[in-house]
């Protein structure tokens, strides 16, 4: 597990892009998906096939941070579903560092979820009858760390997201950004490759949203972050935007 | 990618451990804190239904205890009791006899010489007619019993106000004098509107007899040496306390040496060795406890008790599958995000499994508690009405059967909750 700070002097996004390698942590090729088609486990049970992404590829290379901007239902969050393994795409493949999801079992991207992708909801999807300590160290659980350990690494999450007074608060006992904060803790709890943010700020007022911004950017150092969001101040973090429309990509900047 | 890769089977196993022990521990806190704060209740409801289903199943096993363990009859204040191998309720029935202990007599005194043993007495129960003031025969049951000084009851009647001793028995050759007495419960001296001093004419037959004596027996007079008081162990029961071996006459159970079951006072280890001694094949039971085998020889007592276990597994299934899966239904979101932070299907349906186990655990330990509330309350108002002493008996042994039948029932039940958590769509979740 990386023992880097999550806090420390922000500097430009697009510097820092200039100074990593462009080692692609996640590769998008071709990547198609129809819902309500027979790839993909997880349908919508409507007969209709839907196509929600057509021929997409990208990279997000490792110690950048990539925004995906696009209108609502242009595709953005089953680009987001794919590289977290959640979601089968009908054709093309999802690399995560050169493995293929598409080719693995179930349990297998269940796996590999676990240990190198975190995610993070745009409402937080924290369990409410959970400590925040206890939500943080939610995925240690299936790793089999054991307990003194879990509660050592969420505490000291919790503290870098500076939650160290919070631990034993209850979800409906923290505020919007607390969540989040608590909701990024628990994404970086087995130290994964991959972040993937879905409208991390999209439930936050401005505020608060730019800690959770900044705090994004600092997990980003040394991880591949892939972060969909309408919102101009979010993607002004990205050290690439890609934008889709109507399930392709549109545009690279 | 495997979790396990390059580690050594030891480590791999302490992993597996310690995943599932999280696992555990984890939906102990989540059932827990849901139990304890949220508003809708449903596991608060669930836990009540189960309790109340296993409370339902240990007042009616209870029932069917005490109508194993016999009736009113068996109401005595003795450490412990031997009584014949397959004997059972049916034996108390008029005109049905069951086996019977011989050589009583004899062995009782054997077991009264016995260090530790206060007193032993042979039991005999037999349906008589006892001619009432009106001269129109009434039904009572007779005791015999041998009586000493100390005060004892047996079925629920004081022997002390009997002379003690029995000295028609005379070693056997039963042609001692006849002390010729009676001790009357209330209703048997209601019955007969006979008091303290009243001859009683007496013949031996049965319930139902329509004939005043019965000629294949000697009628003989008994005179009555005192009634019971109100409140006695005896209830609504016709029962009457006379002297052993004068019932032994009249019934010809002398020959052999016949009762239905052998009293023994005194300290339960002694009491019992010197039981077992004597009667090495008979059931030799310790006072207050009702030997639950006794289930298996009864046919009523077991047909009432696979009633209600098969009610109870029913009932209880239905409602913890019911309220279960409906919680599961609303907790899908849990379920998505367990399998988005990377659980996988297993052990999300661990989860639901833990969850609907604890819960079933939980009611069953609830309800054994209410069971035995239950079985007092029972006794309580059996003995404000119609059938004073305990009709129902609790034993160790129906706190691991409640338990048991109710872990049964959460087996029975898993399946649909389960069903419903492995219909859950990750996506359709996080997705809302």
């Amino acid at each position: 597990m990386s023992n880097q700070s999550v806090h420390g002097s922000r500097s430009s996004a697009r510097d820092r892009a200039d100074e990593r390698e462009s080692t692609a942590a996640v590769r998008l090729e071709g990547v198609t998906h129809e819902y309500g088609s027979t790839g993909g486990r997880f349908r919508s049970g409507d007969e209709r096939t839907v196509t929600a992404l057509r021929d997409v590829s990208f990279d997000v290379p490792e110690g950048m941070i990539v925004g995906l901007e696009g209108p609502s239902g242009s595709g953005k969050s089953t680009v987001l579903h794919a590289v977290a393994g959640l979601l089968v795409p009908t054709s093309g493949s999802v690399e995560l560092r050169e493995t293929d999801l598409a080719a693995l079992s179930d349990s297998e991207r269940t796996r590999v979820r676990r240990h190198h992708i975190g995610i993070v909801f745009q409402r937080f999807h924290l369990l409410p009858s959970l400590s925040a300590r206890a939500n943080v160290a939610l995925p240690l659980v299936q790793s089999g760390v054991p307990r003194a350990d879990r509660r050592a690494r969420a505490t000291a999450l919790l503290e870098e997201v500076g939650l160290g007074d919070r631990t034993t608060h209850l979800p409906g006992e923290l505020s919007g950004g607390e969540r989040q904060r608590v909701a990024i803790a628990r994404a970086l709890s087995t130290d994964p490759d991959v972040i993937v943010a879905d409208e991390p700020t999209g439930e936050l007022d401005t505020a608060t949203g730019a800690d959770v911004l900044e705090l994004l950017t600092d997990v980003g150092r040394d991880r591949a972050v892939l972060v969909a969001s309408h919102d101009e101040a979010t993607l002004e973090v990205a050290d690439r935007v890609v934008t889709l429309c109507d399930g392709r990509v549109d545009d690279v900047r | 990618m495997s979790d396990d890769d390059g580690e050594l089977p030891k480590a791999v196993d302490s992993r597996r451990r310690t995943r599932w022990s999280g696992i555990v521990g984890l939906t102990l806190g989540r059932w827990w804190r849901r139990a304890t704060r949220t508003t809708t209740g449903r596991i608060v409801s669930t836990v009540a239904a189960v309790a109340l289903t296993i409370a339902l199943l240990v007042v009616i096993t209870g029932v069917a205890l005490a109508l194993a363990d016999g009736g009113v009859t068996t109401g005595d204040d003795a450490d412990v009791r031997v009584i014949p191998e397959d004997s059972g309720t049916l034996s108390s029935v008029n005109g049905v006899e069951g086996p019977r202990l011989g050589e009583t007599n004899e062995r009782a005194a054997t077991i009264r010489a016995q260090d530790g043993v206060d007193h032993a007495s042979p039991v005999l129960v037999e349906t008589a007619q006892l001619e009432a003031s009106d001269a129109e025969p009434r039904t009572v049951r007779l005791v015999g019993v041998v009586p000493d000084e100390e005060p004892r009851t047996v079925a629920g009647l004081p022997t002390g106000e009997l002379e003690a001793g029995d000295p028609h028995y005379a070693n056997g050759s039963y042609d001692g004098p006849r002390e010729g007495e009676i001790v009357l419960s209330p209703t048997a001296a209601e019955r007969l509107d006979a008091d303290a001093g009243d001859d009683i004419p007496v013949s031996i037959g049965g319930a139902g007899e329509t004939e005043r004596v019965d000629t294949a027996a000697p009628s003989v007079t008994v005179t009555v040496a005192a009634v019971a008081d109100e409140g006695s162990g005896t209830g609504d029961a016709p029962v009457a306390l006379v002297h052993l071996s004068e019932l032994q006459s009249y019934s010809g159970g002398d020959d052999g040496q016949l009762a239905d079951r052998l009293l023994i006072w005194g300290e339960t280890e002694a009491a019992q060795s010197a039981a077992s001694g004597a009667y090495p094949t008979a059931a030799v039971e310790v006072a207050g406890g009702t030997d639950p085998s006794a289930l298996f020889d009864d046919g009523l007592a077991f047909a009432t008790s696979v009633i209600a276990l098969l009610v109870g597994v029913t009932i209880c299934a239905s409602f913890v599958a019911t309220t279960m899966g409906m919680t599961v239904n609303e907790d899908r979101r849990t379920l998505a995000v367990l399998e988005s932070v990377g659980f996988p299907t297993h052990s999300q349906l661990a989860v639901v499994a833990v969850s609907t186990g604890i819960t079933t655990l939980v009611g069953s330990i609830a309800g054994v508690g209410l069971g035995m509330v239950g079985i007092v309350g029972v006794n309580a108002a059996a003995n404000a009405t119609v059938a004073p002493g305990a009709v129902a008996h609790f034993h160790p042994l129906l706190v691991p059967y409640a338990i048991g039948v109710a872990l049964l029932s959460g087996l029975v039940a898993v399946p649909y909750p389960l069903a419903v958590a492995a219909r859950t769509s990750v996506l359709e979740e996080v997705g809302r």
